[in-house]
């Protein structure tokens, strides 16, 4: 696959990855710009082994969790408190508040949760993070009952 | 367990806006990127060699007589050249960390490399002023020895208490700043690390 097709493609889910990471639109844009200066240094590595995306999303999520290392720089942004109040006529705050859920997960199941709502096979996403398929099950299940947890308690249903 | 739920969660993860920036703008970076890496390693290593440059012109030029002098300054240039190396190499470690490993793997790396790090701000900085320390007393005294006592006192005098200034002024705050920084960032991968063992 060529570096500009592997952009194209990749690109959204991997910056929605980031996304759910920091809760932060700039953090995230420079987080996947980061991943794909690496995918483009390692290219000429990567061997048929695994699927294409398991190995971008490897180096997506690794490159999350070494930013830490920056974290401070990187206020996460706030979100209105009151969003239950608002008139949910636009879906705007209701993905807002997700992204805003998902980024006070503990940072394992950040990427977890991304990659299964980015439609990633469990077993992929068992070979990505480094668990076993059904710890990965298992994970997802109580993730998005605390995601839905959250929802109900804000009113966002 | 409950079924109820009906928020259709990758519906509302998909609609988050999205703008894909042109690859030139990315091209651009990583041009930059590699500049400044090379940068780095040059202005390093262009030290490195200034430093045995000048040396060897002393060893030369002054034609010192003392084995203490030649010892002096053979330590003094291994002192540096060993922190360097080191300090070169787990630099390039931590700039190539195999970043196609999975997530726990990858995280178990983050934290041996925080942990070398670790040592080298503690014991490879004591090692570094004492060796440099010896290295600098022993090349004077060829120097030291054909001066005035008053002018010895002197001359080891200010030099001493200079490199007494760093030891036990400027090393400690030095390494504090640096380890409790470090401390906490290898509690916090490890505590990532812990998540995927529960």
């Amino acid at each position: 696959m060529e570096f500009e097709e592997i952009y194209k493609t990749y690109w959204d889910r991997i910056f929605r990855l980031c996304m759910g990471f920091v809760n932060d639109y700039d953090a995230a844009q420079d987080l996947a710009q980061e991943t794909f200066i690496i995918v483009w240094q390692k290219l000429e590595t990567f061997r048929n082994e695994s699927a294409i995306g398991t190995w971008i999303f490897r180096i997506a999520s690794n490159n999350c969790l070494r930013q830490i290392e920056k974290q401070k720089r990187f206020p996460k942004s706030e979100l209105p408190i009151h969003l239950s109040e608002e008139k949910q006529t636009s879906l705007e705050p209701q993905i807002q508040f997700l992204y805003k859920c998902i980024a006070e997960l503990p940072e394992t199941e950040r990427i977890i949760i991304s990659l299964e709502l980015e439609d990633v096979k469990q077993t992929e996403i068992a070979k990505i993070v480094g668990l076993s398929e059904a710890n990965v099950r298992v994970k997802i299940h109580r993730i998005k009952e605390k995601l839905t947890q959250k929802f109900k308690e804000n009113g966002q249903r | 367990m409950d079924n109820d739920n009906n928020i259709d969660f990758k519906d509302l993860w998909k609609r988050q806006s999205v703008s894909q920036p042109d690859m030139q703008d990315l091209l651009g970076r990583l041009k930059k990127f590699k500049k400044t890496s090379m940068r780095t390693f040059w202005i390093l290593n262009v030290l490195l060699f200034v430093t045995c440059v000048f040396n060897i012109f002393v060893w030369y030029y002054y034609q010192p007589q003392f084995i203490s002098t030649k010892i002096g300054i053979v330590l003094m240039v291994l002192t540096m050249m060993i922190y360097l190396f080191v300090h070169n190499k787990l630099l390039g470690k931590y700039r190539n960390i195999e970043a196609t490993q999975t997530n726990q793997e990858y995280l178990q790396n983050l934290i041996l490399i925080k942990k070398k790090q670790q040592f080298l701000q503690t014991k490879m900085i004591s090692f570094y002023f004492i060796s440099l320390t010896i290295g600098i007393c022993l090349y004077m005294y060829e120097y030291a020895s054909r001066m005035t006592f008053l002018n010895l006192c002197l001359a080891y005098g200010i030099t001493l208490s200079w490199i007494a200034f760093n030891w036990f002024y400027l090393r400690p705050r030095k390494i504090k700043k640096q380890q409790s920084k470090i401390n906490s960032l290898i509690e916090k991968f490890e505590e990532i690390n812990h998540q995927l063992e529960s």
